[in-house]
């Protein structure tokens, strides 16, 4: 057990599905070779076949203290990367337009914005998605060469890649599908919760680009942390999938669901334009509590009181959304 | 689940009694292998076609298949029965040949990584699979030389007696790496000259090891791609002595 544990809250309200994101991931951490198809962050559009596809019934995690058995996603669920040939194109005048190749058959966000359907109305909302830095974490069990770890000053999961001989029974042993594999350097990699950049008293990449300032970053131990407000103490955040056992430490505030037609007056849990079975599915019976809390502390402003979890979760300012805590071994909460 | 896990602890106690019962403190003459001293150099023996190597004696040593080593594994059938093994003694090096039949062949080429300059930045080598897995083979041997009259375990040695592996894989080449137990097998950062060919069906690769002394126990492995085999997902065999 790490002495912190550092935590990621996105609130699933203010989501853009914009990707920028993923993009400032991918610039920083996935821009190598053999990282072509990865992306440790995604945004993927729910009900939706996810990043890997269906990578939410594929398997892996905890039950009754074992690891359960999953297939490898194959390149075909994830989508292979492919590239345009800018280079014909500019310099070498081909006339047609620039075209990707291989043929894109499936990707990242396949398919965004389909959403399903309630009835005879159209849904979806997005879901950003990090490796969620378990509390037990199914990877590190799962690796025969102790090359998982879980860092004790802040419990970030890392994989030395001095260690790591690409077994793949991590990505396995994972039950959100967020390690990758890089055939060219023959190892397995992660999101590392852009721990360099934590460490200089910077927040991760993915929640300074975000332009819906929907993430919100600190150490879940810390009181004064966005993070342990949002989880621990107005409980309107919950994890991904929490029976797959691993308790992961990034959080979502569900969406506030308002009723299809908007009827005013109407409580939230009537007529809800996303079915309350599919958070359910997504994230345990506990999102029920969290949506009539969410709805009960915007009916306090909407009578012109005043909602701390509200105030907090509109925050505007960087110091309201993170606290970041550089020095982590001499502070003691 | 219990039940299983009682199936795999069973089944891995039996598979190590039978390997006590042939290997014991002193593997028996049945595991000798006769080392042959060739004058061609170890350069050239290394490159020689199968035609050099059929004039060496050849030992037929049977492979062993791991059990399921964890519950979420695949189960494997035994596809792979024994390794032909051949040992040539020139100079300073030990020559090791080892041929199998694998009917699949699980190998590939990895493009080159090419130097991303600015320029060609958006030419970037791409990942082509993730979920595939290569033919490999391996030799191991005490790290510590002399005889010692009690082999190291066969599951990559232990604390007293730690172990070298001269480890080839069909895709990424070849490695050294040493261990001291299972699960602590690392990398050295060496590798070692060795060269391999795939023809109808059978692996032939050829280890150029260090010299190692008569009486020295050697071990060997292999890995089926197709089979997901890696770690210790694998074919072995008891350990043998070298004449």
């Amino acid at each position: 057990m790490s002495k912190h544990q550092y935590a990621m809250v996105m609130d699933l309200n203010k989501c853009l599905g914009c990707q920028t994101c993923t993009i400032a991931c991918k610039k920083l951490w996935t821009d190598r070779d053999g990282t072509g198809y990865m992306y440790w962050n995604n945004v993927e559009t729910r009900p939706g076949l996810g990043y890997p596809r269906q990578w939410d019934r594929i398997g892996g995690g905890w039950k009754d203290g074992a690891l359960q058995p999953s297939p490898l996603p194959t390149m075909d669920d994830y989508g292979h990367a492919w590239e345009y040939n800018y280079e014909q194109r500019l310099y070498e005048g081909k006339k047609q337009p620039v075209m990707p190749s291989p043929e894109p058959k499936s990707g990242c966000n396949w398919d965004e914005d389909v959403g399903g359907m309630n009835e005879d109305e159209n849904y979806f909302f997005y879901l950003p998605r990090i490796c969620n830095h378990c509390t037990y974490p199914a990877c590190l069990e799962a690796c025969p060469r102790k090359a998982i770890y879980k860092r004790e000053e802040d419990g970030i999961v890392v994989i030395d890649q001095d260690r790591c001989q690409g077994y793949r029974y991590c990505i396995k042993a994972c039950p959100y599908k967020k390690i990758y594999f890089n055939e060219v350097t023959g190892k397995s990699e992660k999101c590392i919760f852009c721990y360099p950049r934590l460490e200089k008293g910077e927040v991760n990449a993915c929640a300074a680009q975000c332009p819906g300032r929907l993430r919100f970053v600190g150490l879940l131990d810390d009181p004064e942390s966005p993070v342990h407000k949002l989880v621990l103490v107005h409980k309107i955040a919950l994890p991904l999938f929490p029976e797959k056992g691993t308790q992961p430490n990034v959080f979502y505030v569900p969406p506030f669901n308002p009723p299809k037609r908007a009827n005013y007056g109407k409580s939230i849990q009537e007529d809800p334009r996303v079915p309350l079975d599919y958070l359910i599915y997504l994230f345990g019976p506990e999102v029920k509590d969290v949506i009539l809390r969410l709805g009960a502390e915007l009916n306090k402003t909407q009578q012109g009181g005043r909602s701390e979890a509200l105030q907090l979760l509109t925050g505007r300012d960087a110091e309201t959304r993170y606290h970041v805590r550089p020095q982590l071994v001499q502070i003691q909460l | 689940m219990r039940t299983r896990q009682l199936l795999i602890v069973v089944s891995a106690c039996l598979l190590l009694s039978t390997i006590w019962a042939q290997t014991g403190a002193n593997p028996t003459a049945g595991q000798s292998l006769s080392v042959a001293t060739s004058s061609v150099s170890a350069d050239n023996l290394l490159k020689a076609g199968p035609a050099a190597w059929s004039q060496i004696a050849v030992k037929h040593v049977a492979l062993n298949r791991t059990p399921p080593l964890y519950d979420t594994d695949e189960p494997a059938t035994r596809e792979i029965s024994s390794v032909d093994v051949r040992l040539a003694r020139v100079s300073k090096n030990l020559l090791v040949q080892l041929s199998w039949r694998d009917p699949t062949h699980d190998a590939v080429t990895l493009a080159e990584v090419p130097d991303t300059t600015p320029e060609t930045r958006f030419r970037k080598v791409q990942t082509e699979a993730d979920d595939r897995f290569f033919d490999a083979a391996a030799v191991m041997f005490p790290a510590k030389s002399g005889s010692d009259a009690i082999a190291p375990s066969l599951q990559m040695g232990d604390a007293e007696h730690p172990v070298k592996i001269y480890y080839w894989n069909a895709t990424r080449g070849s490695m050294v790496m040493q261990a001291q137990g299972r699960g602590t097998t690392r990398r050295t950062g060496q590798n070692f000259p060795a060269n391999s060919t795939y023809q109808n069906g059978q692996w032939n690769v050829i280890f150029e090891l260090p010299d190692l002394p008569a009486g020295t126990t050697v071990a060997f492995a292999v890995w089926n791609g197709s089979q997901k085999d890696r770690d210790g997902r694998k074919y072995f065999s008891v350990w043998q002595v070298l004449e």
